[in-house]
Order: structure tokens, then sequence, then C-alpha cells
């Protein structure tokens, strides 16, 4: 493993590692450039070279899919029946009945405090009108999550029990992680037809990997001797699982159940993308489409009042041990019954109940009013935001500056002084010691120049070998290069840049705010209990949801969504930097007190560089929600990969769908990859 | 039990080494040193192996406990868990009760385990999801031993290990103390022939950890189980055992009495353990009595061959003539001088 360290001035005559890579690329960079005139196929990878790997792919996968379209379509038949029973069973009980049964469940999970929370949140979805449509979803949730459980328990008992298998479960899980939600759907569309099916085997093929991690981890970490105090006592591999290591896995397990459910819960809203049939995301889908934005955030607030109440139920069982009175469960469901009986007669429809519809139509015209208030000085930030920063960004200085927008036009001569000034820079940094400092300073100076979806492909391959080089040695450098090069033969290399652009800018702008806001929190307890809860909140939510705010502020393009990659993604990288700063060990802390340091000095000395692994993988995170994000923001407006994987689905062209997919996996197993080989090399270094 | 002539345990030529493809790697070194085992230990480590337990040969004989000593990564953890086949071994053989297990079939071993062992762990290893009662009884569960009968035999060893009223807590709701209360009485329960005792009572507190040794003293007194008992603690070893053997890097540098580890260590290693301990309180008379028939000075004492040297010492302070030493019947077996007490105190001086 390499170090990536600054080189004393007297020694810079040995590179290291990092100044090596980045000179590299510097000087690839500008060959390109220089050449550019001359070959433009080093910008733009010419079509005549380009496989036509996406109608392989699709011909491949047609004619698979094809083949066991049959036995698909027999199983969708096959679990139209739970479905139909669940459906049937939630809209036809009373919702007194279902309340009171929420309330009880929760208060037997968690007291008081869940069964407010069941209550409360029950009762807002009946006064808002959707309870059908929220059934619906329920249903679905209901019969997806124990295939799920099922399918993803079973997959982490055989990674568990069988040792070969285990790498190979965890690679597949790794790269379905990465996978984006849409891309799953193509192929689940042309197997099984339009239809709530798909949704349903779609959620629970998407919430089937955080179980089989969760029940792989659990059973790892059980104490080792608690296994060998199992084979001791003489019980059979059997036993030894089923009565030993599971349960004492209990809690890893029960984190499982609980993503399990939340991925659910969040796939079969963005499964009413492909057709909806009367449920709550497909209500909030039309609402959007129709803006009517009043009711598209009341459909939303359902949707995360649903998010809340399972993930805070479900997290119990995680948590704690404790189990409440059973007889106050008995008699919250009298009550319930009870009620029922007494007002049988007289329960309202829960679809005429309009509560709140007065509180959407006040939204609606507030947001309006809103909007035409402040619409300057709104209008004035998105475009602040698209001329001078995003723009630029995506095609270059030299093709955003405009006389229409910035009031001159770039030319030339502008280029040349840019690219001097970014030299003069790295020699001023090389000249003090820092020469990978300045290297990359001129890198991303020449960047701004050309534009991400301008970079010459051979310059962002050296780059990202560069970068895979120094995280991980010479083996992940080759299979960065691999990987992108299959995006680049394939013909997605432009969507491919486009995506970069976007989760790029979106990744930067979360490293640097939410590391701030990170800092702010470790800094100062009261911020962290602020924010904390928004965190929570935003972590909770599915993905669909960020778009409505977004979308009735700044209308659809690719600033709103944006911003909506940026609320989603920012979390991790702030709860990673607090984690990270918070948990310096207390001797460090009293050891760099004792020597006399600055608050500041100990930050800047002690905690900083202690964080750095974590806040590291705190930024992985970043990166991978980014991604995630991307795709679902393509509803609204994006270029690139995540555009492309849409308009597959619309079209169900598989070979389009799969494709976008993979290559949006492979960005962000590569991001991933080199983020983690950075993390790793500073983990080591600290000696963790 | 066996016959007293059958070792409960004997190891011959036991290796385990880790690593990929050991178990060749070992045949070969071994074959290209010609048995020499420090050789073949060598060459395995600059392979790249692990050779965590080399060579060892030893015999555990009924009812005696043997305590094998020695510091962190020495591989007497691997050791014990090879005789209890949790690691499968590399080389040699191990025969408890005269039956090779190196080996065995699942089942066999199974079987045995249901039957014959018993062990207990230094972090307990106790079900986090069971109660007291029900950790206790899972050795019988597994047999599929009723519940009735099952929580009737666990109910006898918690007795036995004074824990009754705490039969329905948690694991989790007792200390430390406790948890290995209820861990000696799991590995009780199917009333074993062999025991396995891994470090049991290292993550203890000095107090609680006498207490439990006295404890298990009194346990072993009635029970009379033939005694595999790690520790790194040279204290604890010498207190306990009826004989030790001392392990450094995987090797046993030595096998003896206390006293054998204290009076005559074998080499600087085991010196410097037997350094802190006062060896008044470990060694016995009996391992520096001369024979009978040389000639005793008019006084008696009255020392016995079980004495510790300190409480002989006091015995005969004043005198500087051979005295008798007596065994526990009462018949005289050997003399001892007062001076060869004194110079025995005085070994690690020089």
């Amino acid at each position: 493993m390499t170090v990536l360290t600054d080189v004393p001035a007297q020694d810079s005559a040995r590179l290291t590692a990092g100044a090596k890579a980045a000179l590299i690329t510097v000087i690839v960079g500008a060959v390109c450039l220089v050449l550019e005139g001359f070959a433009p196929w080093l910008i733009q990878w010419p079509a005549a070279w380009e496989l036509p790997a996406t109608q392989w792919v699709g011909n491949f996968l047609d004619w698979s899919l094809n083949a066991i379209k049959p036995f698909a379509r027999l199983f969708s038949d096959v679990m139209a029946y739970p479905m139909n029973w669940a459906n049937f069973v939630l809209s036809n009980t009373p919702w007194p009945i279902l309340i009171g049964l929420v309330t009880a469940l929760g208060w037997y999970l968690g007291g008081l405090p869940m069964a407010a929370l069941g209550f409360l949140g029950l009762s807002f979805v009946l006064a808002s009108g959707y309870w059908a449509e929220s059934m619906n979803t329920l249903a679905l949730v209901a019969v997806s999550v124990p295939v799920a459980l099922i399918l993803g328990g079973a997959i982490g008992i055989l990674a568990n029990e069988v040792p070969k298998v285990k790498s190979f479960v965890q690679a597949v899980l790794d790269v379905m992680q990465t996978v984006p939600t849409f891309a799953y759907l193509t192929p689940l569309l042309l197997l099984f037809g339009f239809g709530p099916v798909v949704g349903l085997i779609a959620s629970a093929i998407y919430a089937a990997p955080p179980m089989a991690r969760n029940v792989m981890l659990g059973l790892e970490r059980v104490e080792p001797e608690i296994k060998e105090a199992a084979i001791m006592s003489g019980g059979t591999r059997f036993q030894q699982l089923f009565q030993v290591e599971i349960p004492a896995a209990a809690t890893q397990i029960m984190v499982g159940v609980n993503q399990c459910l939340m991925a659910a819960l969040s796939m079969v809203i963005i499964a009413a993308v492909i057709g909806g049939f009367n449920d709550i995301g497909w209500e909030v889908l039309l609402t959007m489409r129709k803006a009517q934005f009043g009711e598209s955030l009341l459909a939303g607030l359902v949707i995360v009042v649903f998010a809340v109440v399972i993930d805070r139920m479900s997290g119990t069982l995680a948590t704690e041990r404790k189990r409440y009175d059973q007889k106050v469960v008995w008699a919250m469901l009298a009550f319930a019954a009870a009620f029922t009986a007494v007002f049988w007669a007289r329960l309202p429809n829960p679809a005429d109940l309009t509560l709140l519809d007065p509180v959407a139509q006040a939204v609606d015209n507030g947001l309006t009013t809103f909007t035409q208030n402040n619409g300057p000085w709104l209008d004035a930030l998105k475009n602040n935001s698209l001329f001078y920063v995003l723009l630029p960004l995506r095609i270059g200085l030299d093709q955003a500056v405009l006389p229409f927008t910035w009031g001159f036009q770039w030319t030339a001569q502008m280029s040349y002084g840019l690219f001097v000034f970014g030299a003069v820079i790295a020699l001023v940094f090389a000249w003090r010691g820092h020469l990978t400092g300045g290297l990359v300073a001129l890198i991303l100076i020449g960047m701004l120049e050309t534009g991400v979806s301008n970079l010459p492909w051979p310059f962002v391959l050296t780059g990202a070998a560069a970068l895979g080089w120094v995280a991980g040695g010479s083996r992940l450098a080759v299979l960065v290069v691999a990987l992108l090069s299959t995006i680049l033969v394939s013909g997605l290399w432009e969507r491919a840049l486009l995506s970069l652009y976007l989760s790029g800018a979106a990744v930067f702008f979360c490293a640097v705010f939410g590391g701030l806001i990170g800092l702010a929190c470790a800094v100062w307890e009261p911020i962290w209990k602020i924010v904390r809860p928004i965190c929570d909140m935003l972590q909770t939510i599915p993905l669909f949801v960020f778009l409505i705010p977004v979308l009735m502020v700044f209308q659809i393009g690719e600033f709103s969504a944006f911003l909506a990659i940026c609320a989603y993604a920012i979390v991790p990288m702030i709860r990673y930097t607090r984690h990270g700063l918070v948990n310096t060990p207390d001797e460090m802390m009293e050891a760099a007190i004792s020597s006399g340091a600055t608050d500041w000095q100990i930050m800047r000395d002690v905690r900083a560089p202690y964080a750095a692994p974590t806040i590291l993988l705190g930024l992985n995170q970043t990166i991978l929600y980014a991604f995630a994000m991307l795709v679902i923001a393509a509803l609204i407006g994006t270029t690139g990969l995540g555009q492309s994987i849409y308009l597959a689905l619309g079209q169900a062209d598989v070979g389009l769908g799969i494709s976008a997919g993979a290559a949006m996996a492979i960005l962000a197993l590569v991001a991933d990859r080199i983020v983690q080989g950075f993390a790793e090399e500073r983990r080591q270094a600290l000696g963790l | 039990m066996t016959d007293t002539n059958t070792p409960a345990i004997a190891c011959r030529n036991l290796w385990q080494v880790f690593g990929q493809g050991a178990e060749k790697a070992l045949t070969e070194a071994l074959s290209r040193s010609g048995d020499d085992a420090d050789q073949a230990a060598a060459d395995l480590r600059d392979a790249g192996f692990i050779p965590a337990v080399q060579d060892a040969n030893f015999e555990v004989r009924d009812g005696e406990l043997f305590v094998i000593m020695g510091l962190s990564g020495s591989g007497k953890s691997t050791l014990i868990r090879c005789i209890s086949q949790l690691l499968p071994g590399t080389g040699g053989e191990i025969r408890v009760e005269g039956e090779n297990v190196v080996g065995a079939s699942k089942k066999a071993l199974t079987d045995l385990r249901r039957k014959k062992l018993g062990m207990v762990f230094q972090h307990f290893g106790l079900f986090p999801h069971m109660t007291v009662a029900e950790n206790v009884a899972y050795p019988l569960r597994v047999q599929g031993v009723g519940r009735k009968e099952r929580l009737a035999r666990a109910q006898e060893v918690i007795s036995l290990v004074g824990l009754e009223g705490r039969e329905d807590s948690f694991p989790r709701q007792l200390s430390g103390g406790q948890r290995q209360r209820v861990g000696i009485a799991r590995s009780l329960a199917v009333n074993p022939d062999i025991w396995f005792l891994d470090e049991p009572f290292s993550a203890l507190d000095p107090l609680i950890r006498r207490q439990l040794q006295d404890e298990f003293l009194r346990i072993q007194a009635t029970l009379k189980k033939s005694i595999v008992f790690i520790t790194h603690d040279i204290a604890e070893a010498l207190k306990l055992a009826d004989r030790i053997a001392i392990m450094r890097d995987g090797k046993i540098v030595q096998i003896g009495t206390p006293s054998d580890i204290v009076l005559r260590p074998v080499d600087d290693y085991v010196r410097e353990f037997s350094k802190d301990v006062a060896k008044g309180q470990h060694a016995k008379v009996g391992s520096v009595m001369r024979d009978r028939g040389s000639e005793t000075g008019p006084d008696d004492p009255g020392l016995t061959t079980a004495m510790t040297l300190d409480a002989a010492l006091a015995h005969c302070m004043e005198l500087y003539e051979p005295v008798p030493v007596r065994d526990d019947t009462g018949k005289v077996v050997g003399t001892v001088h007062p001076s060869d007490l004194a110079a025995a105190l005085q070994v690690d001086e020089t």
C-alpha cells in the first residue's frame, strides 16, 4: 500500500506515489489539450469504434427473458393470490380496527411513545383521504416483505454455511446495492408485464439484500466462544445454527428486518412509475404531473408517515429487549372492536374524508403566492447557480462564458492565461514542498476550463487509474480502467460523463457543506440536537418524496435534481464527520490538552486526522447516495445515464436499461473502491 | 471411568499449523528436516505458515489436573482447541481415553462431546438469549433429554456452583463471577469425564478469581475429573496443578510438577516465570528431600512431604541436623537437611 504524503522540498527528487500519479495525469491532459485540434477522437469516442454492446445485452436478455417468461408469468399468477388476499383483508378491515391494531403493536413494541406514534400516524393517513391508496401500498409491502425476509435470510445462512459461496454472494450483494432501482424494473417489466405484481417482485428483490447482509454479518459476529460452546455442548450443525447462532445474532438480524421493511416500502412506491394501480406512489406521481403540489405534498407526507411508523417500530426490535404489558394490548384491541361495533353504521368511508383538503389547497395557494412574491429572488438563485456554477462545470468555462450570461466572450487567450495561472500555482506549491497539491490544483483548473462532459477520455482513464493506483495499488488501477473502458466502448461514455458531472457537483457540495455542518455539530452539541432529527428524517423518507418540495419551488430542471440529490446525499457526510470527530479517544484528547494545545490545535492536529478514515467512509456513502438519487431525479429532468434508464423503462428497452444501469453501477463501484482504498490507507497509517 | 493404565488424554507429535495447504507443507517440512521439530517449525515460519502448536507430546492421567501455562500467543488456546477438536489438528494424534480423535467422523465427535467432554471458556461463551437454567441444560437439550428432566439436572449443577435462585436470570443480568459459575455448571451438566477449562478465571477480578479457584478445587476434590486447564498466570498454575506444561511460541518447553517448575526450571524462560512467585509457598518438601537411610538428628519437627518449603522452614528454623519427613500416613519416607530447604529457596538468586 502506498502512502500519500507531501514531499519535503529537500528530497523532492524522489517523488511520492501521489505526485507521480498526478504528474502523469497532468502530462496526459496537456497532450490531449494540444492534440485536441488535430485529433477530435481524443475528446469524443468515435461512433464507429463503439461496440453495439447495448444491443447485444438487449438481444441476449430478450432471448433469455423470453425463455423463462412462462415460469415468470406462472410465478406472478401465484404471487397474485397472496397479494389480492392481503389487499382484500386490508381494504375491508374497518379503519378503527386497523388503527387499534397498529396502536396496540406500537404499545407492545415500544410503550407509550410508539403507541402514540402509531395512533397519530394512522389518524393522519385517515384524515388525508388517502386511506384506500395507502392500504393498497401496504398490501404490497405486506406480501413482498415476507418473501424478501425468507429469500434474504436463506441467502445469508447459505453464505454463512458454505464458505465458498460467501465471497460470491458478497460480490453480488455489492453489485446489487449499486445498481440503480429503476434498472431492476425494466427486465422485470418484460418478465411479468405491467401491473402491481411487478412492483411486488421488484420490491422483494430489492429488499432481500439488506436482510442477507445483516444475517451474514450477525452470524459472523456471534462471539467465537458462543459458537464453540454450542459445538462442545454436542449440538449438531443444525442445532448450533438454529438454537444458538441465529438467536444470538437476533439483534443484527432485526436491523436487517428494519432495513428490509424500509427498502420494500421505498421500492413499492418507486414501482408506481411503471404503471399505477391506485396506490400512494401513483397518487404522488399523478398529482406531481398535474402540478397539484398541495395534494402531492399531502400524499408524500402520507408516505413519510408510513416510513416513520414502520422504521421506528421495527427499529425497537433491534434495540430493546423490553416488551410491554400485554393486557394493554388486549384492552386497546377490545376498545377498537367495541368502537367499530358501536359506530358501525356511522363509520365514514375513509375515501370521503377530506379533512386535510383545505390544508392541501392552502399549501397550493400559499405556494403560488410564495413563488410569485419571491419569484425574482428564487429565479436569481436558480439561474446564478446554473450559469455560474453548474454550466461551467458541465461544459467548461470556454463554452459556458458567453456575453449573454457572463457579459463577455471567452477567448483562447483567456484559456492560456488560466493554464499559466494554474502552472504558477503548481510551481508555488511545489516550491513550498507540496508538489502533489500543486499538480492536483492544476488538474482541477484544467477540468474547469474544459468542462466535465468535454474531458478527453484518455485523460479520464489516466486520472481514474492514477487515483486507483494511489488508493489501492496497481490491481485497483487495472480494475478501474477495465471497468471504465467497458462504458467507453459501449457508447454510453457521454452520458456517463454527464452523470458524473451532476453527481460530482452534488457530492462536492455535500462534502463541503456536510463536512462543515458535521464539524459544527461536533464542536457545539446544541446544533447536533437540531440537526440529528433532521438527518433521521431525511434518511427515513423514501427517495421519491424528495422530489416534491424541490419541484414545488424550482420546477423541472437540472437545478431541482441537483438540490434533491444534495438533500438526500448530504446526510451521511454530516453523520460520519461528526461521529469521527466526536469519537476521538479520551486519552488522546487528554494528552493533547496536557500538552497545552488550544481547542483549534486539538481539532486540527488530533481530532481531524483521527477522524479522517471515518470521514472518508462518509464521503463514500455520500457518493453512493448521490448515484442512487441521480436515477430517481431523472423523473424531474436530468441528462445522462439516469435519463437513459428512465427512458428505457418507458420503452421497455431491456438492453438500454440494463446497460445504462450497469454503467451507473460501474461508476458507483469505481468511486466506492477508490474512496475505500484511501480510507483503508488512512486507517492503516493510524494503526486502526 | 476407564482402567487406570490408559491415560485420559494422550497427545503424540501434535501439530497445528495455520495457512493455505498447511497439512502438505507440514509433511514436507518434517521429511526435509528429518523429523526435527524445531527445524521444521522454522521452515514453516519462513514459508509464511503459522505453526501455532509444534510437536506437542504429553499425557493427562486419569483424574489429573493438568495445567498448560504460557503467555498470550504461546499457542496454549490453540492446543486446547486441538484436543477438544474445535480445530482439526494438522498432524499427529490425540487419544481420548485410548481412541484417536484426529480425523474422527463428525458424528463420532458429536457423540464424544455429548458424553465425555465439557468445556469452560475465558469469556464464558454463554448463550445471551437463554436463562441460566436453559444455558446449563443446553448440552442435555441437544441430546433430546426432556425439558423436565434436563431442568432437574441443571438444578443440581447450579446448586453445585452455588447459583441457586438465579436460574431464571439472563446472562446479561449477572456479574462476571456469576457468569463463569454458569459456564462451569453448563460444562458439568452431562457429567463429563474430561473437563477443558480455557483460562476460566482470567477475565475476573483478583478477589473473585481466588474465590472461584478455591471453589474449583473443592468441586474437583469431589468429582475427580481429568482436567486440562489453561492459564497465563503462573501463580494460578502452581496453586491448582498436579502437573504443569509450560508453552512458548508453540512449543512445550517443560512438563513437571509445580515443585519441578519452581525448583528445577529447564531454561531461563521458565526461570523467568518462577522468579516472581514466592517459591516457598509452592514448592513442597517432597521435592527436596533425600532418601531415607541418611542419618537424622535428634529432633523431629514433624515435616510431611506435602508441606510447603516455607512451612517446613518455619518448623526447623533453629535446627542444623537433617530431620525425618513423613508421608500422609505418618510413615517416614525420607530426610531433609534444613540448609537444603533454605538453599532451594535461593535457587534463583544465583
